[in-house]
């Protein structure tokens, strides 16, 4: 006997034999996930917020204090990371055999400096917000002005037709 | 491009820099010796090594590597970063919508008062176009 080309279907097609007559027949779709999970080995979550360095598996070099001096933490990160690739330097003539420790404490560093920059972008999202209603505020009064002059420029002529026509 | 872009930019530019730079290191790095049990290498060789000069990319990738620092150094002191952090910024916002909000209601006034004026000066021009033609003598 030949075989078939392509292969038969699922054998749980036949869960949906009585679908046309009674929609309830048929199983349910699984429900949406909530919280984290883990696809192709990363963790990703569905709420759409920007994960900790905890939740990343990735040790937070920074304080955790909301108010943070971010200039501050940036540059001290910046001087850190040129010592760890300084250190790299003098392990790799030294010790070479330690070199991953610290590759792996300059990738830390790497992540920290990209998270603090990401942590940024709320409070951008917010000053942008503030420029864009202080020029509406801006145009709106210079509209208000404009059309007081454009009055006051109208009276005027007005004014001026009357006494024009008083004097005929 | 925003600068906190820039910022993103420039940290992916010290990673690629350092890779450079110790991959430069690793290939002109004259040979050490790990063990003392390993042989000795060749004596011409040695005197190769020792008599070639420092090659100058690692040096130039280094200094690239020290500028760049720099760099993102400038771009940090340049971040216009406010004052009070995220609950001023919302007051902030706060005021300026109860402003906008009052300054649109100003608007709309003003709005309503041109209007209105436009409707008075046309039929101010329509009865004086009126009178002039009741003023014309029939031929």
């Amino acid at each position: 006997m030949a075989t078939a080309t392509y292969p038969p279907p699922p054998p749980y097609y036949r869960l949906y034999k009585d679908f046309s007559e009674n929609t309830d027949s048929a199983p349910e779709p699984p429900p949406p996930i909530e919280g984290t999970y883990v696809c192709f080995g990363g963790n990703y979550t569905t709420e759409d917020v920007l994960p900790s360095l905890e939740e990343q598996g990735v040790p937070q070099l920074y304080p955790k204090d909301s108010n943070l001096d971010y200039k501050k933490e940036l540059r001290s990160l910046n001087r850190e990371l040129q010592l760890h690739i300084l250190e790299l330097a003098d392990v790799l003539v030294d010790r070479p055999s330690q070199y991953a420790k610290r590759i792996g404490e300059i990738s830390s560093i790497f992540k920290n400096l990209h998270h603090l920059l990401n942590s940024l972008r709320p409070h951008q999202a917010r000053a942008t917000l503030i420029h864009i209603m202080e020029l509406q505020i801006q145009q709106r009064k210079q509209a208000v002005e404009d059309i007081k002059r454009r009055r006051e420029e109208a009276q005027g002529l007005l004014k001026d037709a009357f006494v024009t026509l008083d004097g005929q | 491009m925003d600068i906190i872009s820039q910022l993103q930019e420039q940290v992916n530019t010290i990673a690629a820099i350092t890779f450079n730079a110790f991959g430069t290191l690793q290939r002109d790095a004259p040979p050490v010796q790990l063990s003392p049990n390993y042989p000795e290498p060749p004596a011409t060789t040695t005197v190769t090594d020792d008599a070639t000069p420092f090659p100058e990319q690692p040096k130039q990738l280094s200094a690239g590597l020290v500028k760049a620092a720099k760099q993102f150094d400038a771009l940090v002191a340049a971040l216009p970063l406010s004052e009070g952090g995220e609950g001023a910024q919302l007051k902030r916002i706060a005021e300026l919508q109860v402003e906008n909000d009052l300054v649109g209601q100003e608007l709309q006034k003003q709005l309503e008062a041109a209007e209105k004026e436009l409707k008075q000066v046309q039929e101010l021009f329509g009865q004086a176009a009126d009178n002039c033609l009741n003023m014309k003598k029939p031929e």
